[in-house]
């Protein structure tokens, strides 16, 4: 009887340890709707970044759904996340996703190492009506992997009495000195306001804000080689205005920071559109970032840090064809222009000036602006390991737990040490 | 005859033996592929530069040069020192508050039953749920917290974003979180001590701190030192607090080792140097653990 037992035990374990190995079945259909056979809907699955983001997209769908008879799973997931989930899945054979939403610091990583499909080589181009300072994060040599699909690139958020109070009209900010004047004068007026918030939390979210600051005083984080330039006169330069500005404010995070400003206790931050929408009669607005550090100081182009979302195709996609069609779909001029219903911000210059858009949308025309001078992170593989060095050492700086200069030579000397791979 | 039962007792001896280990085969197959294979392959991965999205193919051994790097890294050496201060503090409160409620509650003639399922709440909500109402709570712009204070005319703080109060704020929430399962194991400790030891306490004069030190504390030293064990094993793996709330800023001041490991071996997918970390880790819980498991086994 024991014997018995134990041997209905030992069958029953290895048929379990059998089954958990499961069905190795992988959907391979690469057909441009449905199954016609059965009539059952094609089953998509897409990852995308969460908040307006991915929301937007999220709500153009449904028409796609019904044309091509297709059910589609959206999972919309935080920057981090996004970015694991992806990477998680492209080393399966055949993945789980059609179309996934990046950000423009991966596309190095994920070029490299074949995460991406090559848009160019399944038929997909760009058209003229597409910013063409989006589509540049998009490509590698001439070959298309991404889309631009949601336009992000810094603002410079205000409110409307603080700034008023200061004696500036939005139109009167030329410069990064007139940022800092705004800035002072608020806390000068008021010791309970903020002049200036800056953005704490991740690392990346502490470098990020700062690229724009560091461009203007005329520094980059890299050279041309990729060789890491941050103890550098400009980025100190830049460092020290920073701090000018951060001890007139403080650093929160994305929502208090635009509580902050919309409630009237801060007078500017730096934010991403899809973070606050504006209206006429509402208490805060935006302008695109001042290109140059002052009034009669040089005008660097390009300031304003672009972080576009663009989606593109996994290179293992269960239904890739398909996934093009969407792509094709959601990147039309007719979609993206419904898009900006659901807080979407489109890369097309039709969309962005759409007069009947831009009587209920006037911020857009900003964003459009924003848009076309806007600078990317660099594309670098180790960009992840070079934020987290880089922003924690900045940090350190920022609350005062090292001096500029030991924060400075050590993220040079961990940054080479790092590029030097 | 007496060979005969020798040799019966031998095999019945041996049928009870293969039973016993027919038993056991399943549970050891679950934890040889649960435990044992993912353990052996961090271990080998942790010399070798494995990132996940170049694939193993493309991995080759680097012997000893994961854990220089992480012993050289002063951002770990931070996240060691942060977690085991963290680790201590948590633990020494959570068993003092754990027992004071514990003592509390089991000395309440009516109610006890109200208390305890109350008492038990904060600890059944997921560590997510628990950090973002907190967050919100403590919001430096509209929390709560700091509305309070302000009505009051008290200072307001920036709790996460401040290095004088992040590593101190999370660590009130991990105590808040997790002080009820410390009550909760003490509290059926204290269940299973005799009435009559109190009462034979009390006839010899004893007041109610010596019944606590010498009747309450020794019926309950195993409890104890058990519950010590896995909060301290708990805690030493915190992350999705400070992950949440902090992301382990400012200036690095509340990073732990898991969420070190986090931001330079996950979210860089560069698993070889995560796996030597996650080992660090795992010898340093055990080190620590030791000395509880060690006094549990007498």
């Amino acid at each position: 009887m024991k014997k018995l037992l134990t041997l209905v035990l030992a069958l029953a374990m290895t048929l379990s340890l059998a089954a958990c190995g499961g069905s190795d079945t992988t959907a391979t259909d690469s057909g441009s709707s449905g199954d016609s056979s059965s009539g059952e809907p094609t089953k998509m699955t897409l990852i995308l970044r969460g908040g307006a983001y991915g929301e937007s997209l999220q709500a153009m769908l449904p028409a796609f759904e019904e044309e091509h008879n297709v059910d589609i799973e959206v999972q919309l997931l935080s920057f981090d996340d996004l970015h694991t989930g992806i990477a998680l899945d492209a080393v399966n054979e055949t993945g789980t996703y059609d179309l996934c939403m990046v950000d423009g610091s991966w596309m190095a990583e994920f070029t490299a190492n074949g995460v991406l499909a090559n848009l160019s080589e399944m038929g997909y181009s760009f058209d003229d009506d597409i910013i063409p300072a989006t589509t540049s994060i998009c490509m590698v040599d001439d070959n298309i992997y991404l889309a631009p699909y949601y336009g992000n690139v810094t603002v410079m958020m205000y409110n409307k009495q603080l700034l008023a109070d200061a004696g500036y009209a939005p139109e009167d900010i030329d410069s990064f000195q007139d940022i800092q004047d705004i800035a002072q004068k608020t806390r000068a007026a008021d010791s309970s306001k903020n002049g200036f918030l800056i953005r704490g939390g991740s690392a990346d979210n502490i470098l990020s804000d700062f690229l724009p600051h560091l461009v203007v005083h005329g520094g980059w984080v890299v050279d041309e080689n990729n060789n890491p330039t941050v103890d550098t006169p400009e980025f100190r330069a830049a460092m020290e205005d920073y701090l000018a500005l951060y001890n007139v404010g403080g650093t929160l995070d994305k929502d208090d920071i635009v509580a902050s400003v919309t409630s009237g206790e801060t007078a500017m931050a730096q934010i991403w559109p899809g973070w606050y929408t504006p209206t006429a009669d509402g208490p805060a607005d935006y302008i695109t970032i001042p290109t140059k550090l002052t009034d009669d100081g040089q005008d660097m182009g390009a300031v304003a840090l672009q972080g576009v979302w663009c989606i593109g195709i996994p290179d293992n996609a269960p239904h890739k064809d398909l996934a093009l069609e969407l792509l094709e779909y959601v990147m039309s001029p007719e979609v993206q222009l419904a898009s900006i219903e659901e807080n979407g911000v489109p890369c097309r210059f039709s969309c962005l000036t759409d007069p009947t858009v831009l009587e209920t949308y006037p911020h857009l025309e900003t964003v459009c602006g924003a848009l076309q001078t806007g600078v990317y992170r660099p594309v670098i593989e180790e960009w992840t390991q070079f934020t987290n060095i880089l922003g924690t050492e900045m940090d350190n700086i920022i609350q005062g737990t090292k001096t500029m200069d030991e924060a400075l030579s050590y993220a040079q000397e961990q940054l080479e040490q790092l590029m030097a791979g | 005859m007496k060979r005969n039962e020798i040799r019966k007792l031998n095999s019945a001896q041996a049928a009870t033996n293969r039973f016993g280990l027919g038993m056991l085969t399943p549970t050891m197959i679950v934890l040889v592929v649960m435990t044992a294979y993912p353990l052996v392959f961090t271990f080998i991965y942790s010399f070798t530069d494995y990132n996940y999205l170049k694939g193993t193919e493309n991995a080759s051994f680097i012997l000893f040069d994961n854990y220089t790097s992480l012993f050289q890294n002063g951002y770990f050496q931070q996240a060691v020192v942060n977690t085991i201060v963290f680790t201590l503090l948590a633990v020494v409160l959570e068993m003092g508050f754990g027992l004071l409620v514990a003592v509390f509650v089991n000395s309440l003639k009516r109610g006890q039953k109200i208390m305890r399922t109350l008492l038990l709440l904060p600890y059944l909500l997921p560590a997510v749920t628990v950090a973002l109402s907190w967050r919100m709570m403590l919001s430096a712009n509209y929390g709560i917290v700091n509305q309070v204070l302000e009505t009051l005319g008290l200072p307001v703080f920036n709790w996460f974003m401040d290095t004088k109060t992040a590593f101190g704020t999370i660590l009130v929430i991990d105590v808040w979180q997790n002080v009820p399962f410390v009550f909760l194991l003490l509290y059926a400790s204290l269940q299973s001590v005799s009435e009559s030891q109190y009462e034979a306490a009390r006839i010899d004069g004893a007041g109610a701190l010596q019944q606590f030190w010498y009747i309450t504390l020794p019926n309950i030293k195993g409890s104890l030192a058990l519950c010590a064990l896995l909060r301290t094993i708990d805690t030493f793996r915190l992350f999705e607090k400070v992950n949440v709330l902090t992301g382990g800023g400012p200036a690095g001041t509340t990073t732990t080792i898991t969420q070190f490991l986090y931001n330079y071996g996950i979210k860089p997918l560069d698993f070889g140097f995560g796996s030597a970390g996650a080992i660090v880790m795992t010898i340093l819980v055990l080190i620590l653990s030791s000395f509880y498991i060690k006094r549990a086994m007498g």
